[in-house]
């Protein structure tokens, strides 16, 4: 172990940064951790449930948290990214920016502290279903479990109220930017996913109708800590949708959308039919698919669904859909078996929309070589820079963990050379 | 070899793959492919059709396609497969009407519209008599030949005007009283009985043709089992008729309505054309107009006007379709010779006539015969090679559409 190896940046605090960052400091060497968003855990604490395991993704997220807690090897920098990276394999410096919390963590915060703002923000942690107030803490397990100022969303009104009736040290609006550079010998880009933005489909009219929803916000509503306390609900009127659809493929193998294969989308449409049958045994559900694509062990999975009588699957790719006067939805479907289009109306409609990556938005400060949707898919093509989890090719979790904890040993041997 | 989901195979089967099909179970059938045909289909502007992976985007999106065995999502099947008889009797090839709201939507740039067009040409080809000139009228090498035709027997018939005209009892001027002679070296009575003689072969080649279309999608098997009709003949071809002047399958599309404007324009001015010719043609001894039919008709003669008008209409509606087929081939589709030619030759019909006619106010001599010796070239080519270019689907869409509402064949409720 080279005793001068700096340290190793891991960009991206999701599942991938997060097992990279602590397979790393486990075996001794530093990681440097550098999130955007206020918390971590990315795309993967959002979820309700693993598939195939159907467990939480908290329980494992938790021991990843104390590890990292744990670890003093570890630097985490969450509301940060980075700028710039200069040089080369072994040496290279990044320059880091932080946007404030003006949260100190000197003293807690309670609710009565955030309700009695007025100024509220769009909950993007729950996929923009519902807001939070201008004030607010991330979600039930969040790390740091500190809370947020948005401050864009705060007016001055509640600044002041906010500097009037926090106590004293917990809240400082004076915060300012903060702007550092640091030294590593490796970098590891972990910066995920977005879901597709289904208002690019218009003919699937999301947005246009409430109780068509996509599979990560059934994922929130679905979980405990959602907007709706885990009550599977339809949005026009908050009942429980009875006769649910599943578009799949909603913009994906699609040379007008997104011309490739997610691969996880399949799966997460399964897992989400077997936990609304779980939650309501009357619910009917509808899967319209262009193949199923459950690979390796996980086609049990889909073989157990198709034994539930409550569950039919379509073979035909959702092309339109409508809506009736009560909300309900119509959709334009050829069932391809059955060679005929069936007249389907369903009480809420899910899409299954697939996976960007976040370097297709924004791209890494580094002349990096990209696939032509953005995915750093293989070597990245600057030596010292890996690249996991769906920054590197859609993917599921487990496919990531295992790929963190591959480029982590690439990063280590690149600071022994 | 494939099995597919249907029990009756729509190829001609020999026996031996009859009991393959047996044995292999009921739901099973047996694909032949036709390796010539899939690959005709793609040289004629279905190149893309195996890009296509059944998704059925193209049924649902489909604005006239049934409930029902929708279309075209199993025309791509068919097609990939070789599949020829099935789509030689397929008259769901003929309900579509090229709107491009499939292609526009297909995942796969699969262009399910353009492998129709495609289907639709084979169609022409596989039906028309004699089936040789078909592939004549689809090929630009045959251009020329095509053009010499009318071209040699039109001087023939000018060159041996008199003993024709005396074989058939017309001494110059017979029949008719004339004021000013347009081209003395082809008096009317020649024109008249030239084009009489081949307009009416071409319609024994058309109706030949359209025989063996209708005996083919009789036996088609997207009607169903055991077909029952809905509606008598003759009422069926009434609500098709409406259907075609109010153009209604054209503006249900999403994709291109402009393509309704164009061909509404082209339609009646072609109709109207042809109905002028008509009445010119059969005008010596047409009892109705007997009285004081005079040739030339004046500039302000029902019929002229009538004339004028339908040619504007075509002219107009040809740059119209020759504009978006230009600029807007993604949402017009591809435009192959097939297409092409039909555009243009209704192109040059109007230009030349409207040339010929300018001319001969001008009193423009030799111009105006040459002008009009080639506007009448245009004509035979438009009118006498009808069963074999894609004016045909004149015959063929308006037959499949009869026969449609016919079996109460109509597009889906959800559409």
């Amino acid at each position: 172990m080279n005793p001068d190896a700096k340290p190793i940046l891991v960009v991206g605090g999701g599942i991938a940064g997060m097992t990279a960052a602590v397979e790393a400091a486990e075996v001794g060497y530093s990681v440097v951790l550098v999130e955007k968003e206020a918390f971590l855990g990315g795309r993967v604490i959002r979820s309700y449930k693993y598939f195939p395991k159907m467990c939480p993704p908290s329980c494992g997220f938790e021991i990843n948290t104390r590890r990292i807690r744990n670890n003093p090897r570890i630097t985490v920098h969450t509301l940060a990214t980075v700028e710039e990276i200069t040089g080369t394999v072994g040496d290279f410096r990044a320059r880091i920016s932080k946007i404030p919390r003006y949260v100190t963590g000197n003293h807690s915060l309670d609710d009565t502290i955030t309700e009695q703002l007025g100024s509220e923000r769009p909950d993007e942690f729950n996929m923009n279903v519902g807001t939070t107030k201008a004030l607010y803490y991330p979600h039930d397990t969040a790390w740091p479990p500190l809370h947020v100022v948005d401050r864009e969303a705060l007016s001055d009104a509640d600044m002041l109220t906010l500097t009037e009736t926090a106590p004293p040290g917990a809240i400082d609006m004076g915060m300012s930017a903060e702007e550092f550079a640091i030294d590593v010998g490796a970098i590891i880009i972990a910066t995920g996913w977005r879901p597709f933005d289904a208002a690019n489909l218009e003919n699937l009219a999301f947005g246009q109708c409430p109780n068509i929803i996509t599979n990560l916000m059934m994922e929130r509503l679905a979980a405990p800590g959602g907007p709706t306390g885990g009550m599977i609900l339809r949005p026009s009127d908050s009942e429980a949708p009875r006769n649910i659809a599943f578009v799949q493929c909603a913009g994906s193998r699609d040379e007008n959308h997104l011309p490739y294969c997610s691969g996880v989308c399949c799966m997460a449409s399964l897992k989400q039919a077997r936990y609304i049958r779980e939650q309501d045994e009357e619910a009917k559900i509808t899967i319209f698919y262009i193949d199923v694509r459950t690979i390796g062990r996980l086609e049990s999975f889909y073989h157990d669904l198709l034994e539930d009588e409550n569950i039919t699957f379509v073979k035909g790719k959702v092309a339109g859909i409508s809506e009736d006067a009560g909300n309900n939805l119509i959709l334009d479907v050829e069932d391809t078996i059955a060679g005929e289009k069936p007249a389907a109306q369903f009480d809420m409609v899910v899409l299954a929309t697939g996976i960007v990556p976040n370097t297709a938005d924004v791209p890494i400060p580094l002349d990096l070589e990209y696939d032509e949707f953005g995915f750093l898919d293989g070597g990245t093509g600057v030596e010292g820079v890996y690249s996991a989890g769906c920054a590197r090719h859609p993917c599921d979790v487990s496919t990531t963990t295992k790929e963190a904890t591959a480029v982590a040993l690439k990063a280590i041997q690149d600071l022994n050379r | 070899m494939a099995t597919g989901e249907t029990t009756a195979p729509g190829n001609t089967e020999t026996e031996e793959q009859a009991q393959l099909a047996q044995t292999a179970g009921s739901r099973s059938i047996v694909v032949d492919p036709d390796l010539e045909f899939i690959r005709a289909l793609s040289r004629s502007g279905g190149e893309s059709l195996k890009k296509c992976f059944q998704c059925g985007t193209c049924s649902a999106s489909c604005p006239l396609s049934p409930d029902q065995n929708p279309f075209p999502r199993k025309e791509m099947a068919w097609a990939s497969w070789g599949l020829k008889d099935r789509l030689m009797t397929d008259p769901d090839v003929w309900l579509c009407h090229h709107c491009n709201d499939c292609s526009t939507n297909c995942p796969r740039s699969g262009q399910p519209g353009d492998v129709l067009a495609a289907v639709r040409q084979q169609s022409v080809h596989h039906y028309a008599f004699p089936r040789f000139f078909a592939r004549w009228v689809s090929k630009p090498a045959f251009l020329p030949v095509l053009l010499a035709i009318p071209a040699v027997l039109l001087g023939l018939a000018i060159r041996f005007r008199e003993p024709i005209g005396n074989a058939l009892g017309f001494t110059q001027p017979a029949g008719e009283e004339i004021i000013f002679s347009f081209m003395p070296s082809l008096p009317h009575w020649l024109i008249n009985s030239f084009f009489g003689f081949f307009v009416s072969l071409a319609i024994i080649m058309a109706v030949i043709g359209l025989v063996r279309f209708t005996r083919g999608l009789n036996g088609s098997s997207v009607w169903g089992e055991d077909p029952q009709p809905v509606k008598g003949v003759f009422s069926s071809i009434g609500s098709v008729l409406l259907k075609i002047v109010v153009h209604d399958r054209f503006t249900s599309c999403e994709t291109d309505h402009s393509r309704s404007i164009s061909h509404f324009f082209v339609l009646f001015g072609f109709l109207a054309l042809s109905l002028v010719g008509f009445w010119v043609i059969t005008g010596p001894s047409n009892p109705l107009i007997r009285s004081d039919f005079v040739y030339p008709f004046s500039f302000w003669s029902p019929w002229k006007l009538l004339a004028n008008i339908g040619g504007l209409a075509v002219l107009t509606g040809c740059l119209l379709m020759i504009w978006e087929r230009l600029y807007f081939g993604h949402l017009a589709g591809t435009s192959r010779y097939f297409d092409w030619s039909l555009v243009w030759s209704l192109f040059l019909v109007v230009v030349t006539g409207f040339a010929a006619e300018l001319l001969h106010y001008l009193r423009m001599v030799p111009h105006r015969h040459v002008i009009y010796f080639i506007h009448l070239v245009f004509v035979f080519a438009l009118l006498i090679y009808l069963p074999y270019s894609k004016l045909s689907h004149l015959l063929y869409r308006t037959t499949a559409m009869v026969l449609a509402e016919r079996f109460g064949r109509k597009a889906g409720e959800g559409s």
